[in-house]
């Protein structure tokens, strides 16, 4: 690394927030690490410290069952997600969704909710977790706190987490399994890639949840909609709640108008 | 400085390392080993793949105190002495590698899918090896020489060539 940090290995999530306590915006948290130390690497961020929460007992925990839905800790990897079989079983969108989210190789190492609390607004696990009506669980000097995923992201890269504070669980509820859905996402290419615009569509008996990745300053969810609802209406709802930039890899033009195809062909697909 | 103790290709190394070196540089400064190279950087390319705690990674991600008390497996393990692995050698017949620079990251990377999945399809290979890019091969030669190694080698000119 071309930037000096010292390391600390965290041996409780009271060790980790009494860490960001001490040693305030100076300290980042390590989980997967790779979004960290490639930021680190840009000279994008130059903590004197990084705290490693994976010694924390129970961190890389995932379970599920059908009185309490699913707990996903702060060490779950992408891949272990994906590989879980209740997840499969129950939560099929997430692994629609994590299938297209970076390399093999990167979804061993990088966490469930490192890339939500990255905040990026095509980060590819945002969307379900909207649709499934995820909690954030906070720790802090003070304990902890549930925040509605909804409610988590307040602008690009940025969430509602507080100096101090970090992410120790997301749980997703039990009456949100046994959906399905589907993702579609517009690439550069058909390798892994971050995505140009991403839409995911979410049905639970009569009604069906959108939201969208890489289309605002954060992941949008569109809302709820009965299943006999035209898809005109729906549409309109779609474009009315995001709202993308023109950049170096596609225009907001064609961003709006491949939302509007993804929508409509998932909706043939789903609903 | 932090102590740090791991497992290599089966030999035990312990050195002192600085606490923002990655795994990646920390195996080819300290430790000698240049099989895993050095592409991106980022996580795109997967040039530094290896194998830790049987897991196939970017060592570029990870750093070195973080691998304290790993079982590390990295190219250097694959042949054994002046003989190639199978793997190795059916790269060598299909031509899978040119300039080279890929090739560790592709044969760890594919290690790893055949541990997990000893008669992958076409896509399950192509799956498998996503995130190595290779600019020379066009990828076709690596996935024959896949192929070949499980024993569904098909018949010539059934892949296309690019």
């Amino acid at each position: 690394m071309n930037h000096v940090f010292q390391y600390r290995l965290a041996s409780s999530f009271q060790d980790a927030v009494a860490g960001l306590a001490e040693l305030g915006a100076d300290a980042r948290i390590l989980a997967g690490g790779t979004d960290l130390l490639v930021n680190i690497r840009a000279g994008l961020m130059a903590p004197t410290h990084v705290i490693d929460i994976k010694a924390v007992p129970g961190i890389d925990t995932l379970t599920y069952t059908p009185e309490t839905g699913l707990s996903i800790g702060a060490a779950v990897t992408v891949n272990a997600l994906m590989e879980n079989d209740a997840v499969q079983a129950h939560y099929p969108l997430l692994v629609q969704c994590a299938h297209q989210l970076a390399s093999h190789q990167v979804r061993n190492r990088a966490t469930v909710v490192g890339n939500i609390v990255n905040a990026s607004p095509c980060a590819d696990l945002a969307p379900p977790l909207l649709c499934l009506d995820a909690a954030i669980e906070i720790q802090s000097a003070d304990g902890a706190r549930q925040v509605s995923c909804r409610e988590f992201f307040v602008a690009a890269k940025q969430t509602v987490l507080r100096p101090g504070e970090l992410v120790s669980r997301i749980l997703v509820p039990a009456e949100t399994a046994d959906g399905q859905g589907g993702y579609k996402k517009l690439k550069r290419i058909q390798g892994h890639d971050l995505g140009i615009v991403g839409v995911a569509l979410w049905r639970q008996r009569d009604r069906v949840r959108v939201a969208v990745s890489s289309a605002a300053p954060t992941p949008v969810y569109v809302g709820e909609f009965a299943a006999d609802e035209p898809l005109a209406s729906v549409q309109e709802a779609l474009s009315a709640a995001i709202n993308p930039i023109d950049d170096v890899r596609c225009t907001r033009d064609y961003r709006l108008f491949m939302a509007g195809v993804y929508l409509r062909r998932l909706w043939q697909e789903v609903v | 400085m932090m102590q740090v103790q791991l497992t290599v290709n089966g030999q035990v190394y312990e050195r002192e390392t600085t606490e923002y070196k990655t795994l990646l540089h920390f195996l080819r400064e300290d430790l000698g080993l240049t099989g895993t190279k050095e592409g991106c950087a980022a996580g795109e390319c997967g040039a530094c793949t290896l194998i830790l705690n049987g897991k196939a990674v970017n060592a570029c991600l990870v750093l070195a105190v973080e691998a304290n008390g790993a079982v590390i497996e990295t190219v250097e393990g694959q042949a054994d002495g002046n003989t190639l692995s199978d793997l190795q050698a059916a790269f060598a017949r299909h031509h899978a590698t040119q300039c080279g620079f890929c090739t560790p990251g592709l044969l760890m990377s594919i290690q790893d899918l055949l541990r997990r999945n000893p008669k992958p399809s076409v896509d399950e290979i192509k799956a498998g090896i996503e995130g190595n890019f290779c600019r020379c091969t066009g990828y076709v030669q690596v996935i024959e020489a896949v192929l070949d190694v499980t024993g569904q080698l098909p018949q010539k000119g059934a892949l296309k060539h690019v």
